[in-house]
């Protein structure tokens, strides 16, 4: 008996109103176009080299933060405490990275 | 359904050493970590007094040079990985669920599987005194020294397998506790409600998460280059050894405030409740231990001030070493004025944090000495650091972890610690911890330099050295007396009431010592901080429940963390002999076609998949068996 009470009140507690597919279906063809535009500025040859690896990273970029936000759903409520590590996790890599790109081996 | 399912099912108990093998009850695994870490502090012990004897007086011969490095590596490797950090482990394990009133850690199994990793990680370090030698190139095990050029034996290889099978299980607590303080809060506990000993926990766990992968990409890198014929680190192919030192101290030195920061909440805990006052500046604190934790991340490089990087990357590194003095003084401060105008009692436990605050000062002013890098090339590898950070780790953290024990010993065990043998243990502990380092600071001075194996007569060593010895030995016999409290303590009967200080004023003092395997019948409503001095100043007997009586679930026990060590040993060993040239052909075909290497991935593996396919929903302690346990 009361373990029905809980469970019954454990599902009202998640119970939130889905969003339905259509943001997903955008942001998916969204991060479709961002990698199709990465391919062709390496594929279709003519773009400065300097300027595509340019592009690359602001594609690669904008990629992460959609990844991110929608499908690991940092953008939603209640995601501070990921968001907080995941900046915190990059502090660190990043220290690292550049410490052996441009320190140790300049 | 996974209720129903959960209700119907009997849950197979075990007793006596199965049930310690297969438990996952938080406050069980505390007692696991508190022996096995009790068991390594103790052989870092006997290496101490080993080195100590070897150096009482000049040109001494009672061990070899090479017998000397295995025993200076051994003694800090064993020391920090596997004596003090376990025994934090313990403390965290045993009293943080209880603070933040919960019933266990988010991951129970999880909690078990990083005991034995860290145990078996410990192990294997350890066989190596008796498989070919010990590890013997300091605990930092700096290139191109701990390559196969300069140390031949397999020790590096025990240290690189040994430590990569131990961090697992660090890795594994750390996070467990992160998701635990997150998650697992009783109603009303918001984060600036947390007690200090929780709050410090979770940052070192956060330091665990973010310190603990560079180490673990640095000794698999290492044990590439020695096992697998790599060369990140030789020079002669392109490799850099200072890559090593930068990777180590990247962990390194984060890995010093995670020892520190949970004596800093321990002592924090222990100063407010035999002051009978609310812990001085509370915001300040948790400000001052984020604020520690991120500096903490940014100061390797003065543990490198000579290697050679440079005036700028040595002043920056230097300030940035300078600023970490803020933060502690406002903790150390903070302390004071805790104490000041309180109700002071001298317990145990309050003498070793009082006796805390002075010592850490004495390493923290050396430690501002250190990160002036000018002044740093007189000091660097010399005793004056040996001195610096004895200071820091035993003065700091042993004297806290001190603390820990004497106040939480009732609510792990049941027991009080003797009073006056635990006078006594600080005492001897504390007279001869400034014995032996007090004066190191001066052999560091006058020349002396660390790691030395022996050193001539009439350089001035000889009486600050003989002093040193004498202090080393006075500190064993703090730790023996502590051991015979423990023993005599045991024999007691146990039954302490909730509140043995009768001046706590967290959770854990608000259910029976030691609590129940659930912990909480009724999970507590938080009204503030120090809830549970909040609700005795109310006037009320215990704390307002936030939830009526119900069953409760609980995680089932499990050996599967235990099989995955032990395959992971038996892996480990199997990777680490791959390379070895054995003269026996059996030995020969197991270890070199890398077969024992496989079986014990294997066991690890099969394990994981049992774990997975199986679902184990645990089981309920039904209303009835709560209200029994009540009358009785």
């Amino acid at each position: 008996m009361t373990a029905n009470q809980q469970s019954n009140e454990v599902t009202v507690k998640h119970r939130h109103r889905p969003e339905g597919p259509e943001k997903h279906i955008l942001v998916f063809i969204f991060s479709i176009i961002l990698t199709a535009i990465a391919f062709a500025a390496v594929m279709a040859g003519g773009v400065n080299a300097t300027f595509a690896v340019i592009l690359l990273l602001v594609m690669a970029v904008l990629q992460v933060f959609v990844q991110m936000g929608y499908w690991m759903h940092l953008k939603d409520k209640g995601h501070l405490m990921p968001i907080l590590f995941m900046i915190g996790g990059f502090f660190v890599a990043s220290t690292a990275i550049v410490m052996a790109l441009f320190w140790v081996w300049w | 359904m996974a209720h129903a399912h959960a209700h119907g099912h009997s849950v197979k108990r075990y007793t006596g050493l199965m049930d310690w093998i297969t438990t996952v009850d938080h406050k069980k695994i505390g007692i696991l970590y508190l022996l096995a870490g009790a068991f390594f502090f103790g052989i870092g012990g006997i290496e101490a007094i080993l080195i100590r004897i070897q150096l009482i007086k000049p040109m001494n011969d009672f061990v070899s040079a090479q017998v000397f490095n295995e025993l200076i590596t051994m003694h800090g490797t064993t020391m920090i990985f596997l004596g003090v950090m376990p025994i934090i482990f313990a403390l965290m394990n045993a009293i943080i669920p209880l603070q933040i009133g919960a019933r266990d850690v988010a991951f129970p199994f999880l909690n078990s599987l990083g005991f034995w990793t860290f145990l078996f990680g410990g192990l294997l370090l350890n066989l190596s005194w008796i498989m070919g030698g010990a590890p013997d190139a300091g605990w930092t095990a700096y290139t191109p020294l701990s390559s196969t050029e300069y140390s031949t034996t397999r020790g590096v290889d025990f240290y690189t397998i040994g430590l990569q099978i131990a961090g697992l299980g660090t890795l594994i607590g750390g996070i467990n506790f992160l998701v635990t303080i997150i998650t697992m809060r009783a109603p009303g506990m918001s984060f600036m409600r947390m007690p200090m000993f929780t709050w410090t926990a979770f940052i070192t766990s956060a330091m665990i998460l973010f310190a603990f992968p560079a180490i673990t990409v640095g000794l698999v890198l290492l044990s590439f280059d020695r096992l697998l014929g790599a060369n990140f680190f030789d020079v002669a192919s392109g490799g850099n050894p200072v890559l090593w030192q930068h990777i180590f101290w990247i962990f390194g030195h984060p890995e010093v405030y995670i020892l520190i920061l949970p004596a800093f909440g321990i002592i924090s805990e222990v100063i407010p409740t035999f002051s009978r006052k609310r812990l001085f500046g509370y915001s300040s604190m948790v400000f001052a231990t984020i604020l520690i934790a991120f500096l903490g991340f940014m100061v390797w490089a003065h543990h490198m001030f000579t290697t050679g990087l440079g005036p700028v990357a040595n002043a920056l590194f230097s300030i940035a070493t300078m600023l970490i003095a803020v933060p502690t003084g406002i903790k150390i401060f903070n302390w004071l004025f805790t104490m000041w105008g309180g109700q002071i009692r001298f317990t145990s436990a309050n003498l070793f944090a009082i006796g805390f605050v002075p010592t850490f000062v004495m390493g923290g002013v050396t430690g501002v000495m250190l990160a002036s890098a000018p002044a740093d090339f007189q000091f660097h590898d010399t005793y004056f650091v040996v001195a610096h950070f004895h200071y820091v780790i035993v003065g700091g953290l042993v004297f806290g972890l001190f603390s820990g024990l004497h106040y939480w010993w009732p609510k792990m065990f049941g027991r009080i610690l003797d009073e006056r043998l635990g006078k006594w243990t600080f005492w001897t502990f504390a007279i001869g911890f400034h014995l032996t380092f007090f004066v190191q600071h001066f052999l560091g001075l006058l020349g002396m330099q660390r790691r030395i194996v022996s050193y001539l007569p009439n350089q001035h060593f000889d009486t600050l050295n003989l002093i040193s010895t004498i202090g080393a030995f006075l500190m064993g016999v703090g730790v023996i007396l502590f051991l015979v409290n423990v023993v005599l303590t045991t024999k007691k009967p146990a039954g302490v009431a909730n509140d043995p200080w009768e001046d706590g004023r967290t959770l854990e003092w608000s259910i029976p010592s030691p609590p129940p395997e659930y912990n909480f019948k009724q999970i507590p409503l938080v009204r503030g901080i120090d809830a549970f001095w909040k609700e005795k100043m109310a006037g009320n007997k215990g704390m307002t429940p936030a939830e009526p009586v119900g069953p409760i679930h609980m995680p089932s026990p499990s050996i599967l963390p235990f099989v995955m060590s032990v395959g992971l040993f038996i892996a480990g060993l199997g990777f680490m002999f791959s390379t070895e040239d054995f003269s026996n052909a059996f030995m020969s075909l197991i270890f070199n076609k890398y077969i024992v290497m496989i079986v014990g991935l294997v066991i690890t593996f099969a394990a994981m998949v049992a774990r997975s396919l199986y679902d184990d929903h645990g089981y309920h302690i039904e209303v009835e068996e709560l209200e029994e346990e009540g009358k009785a």
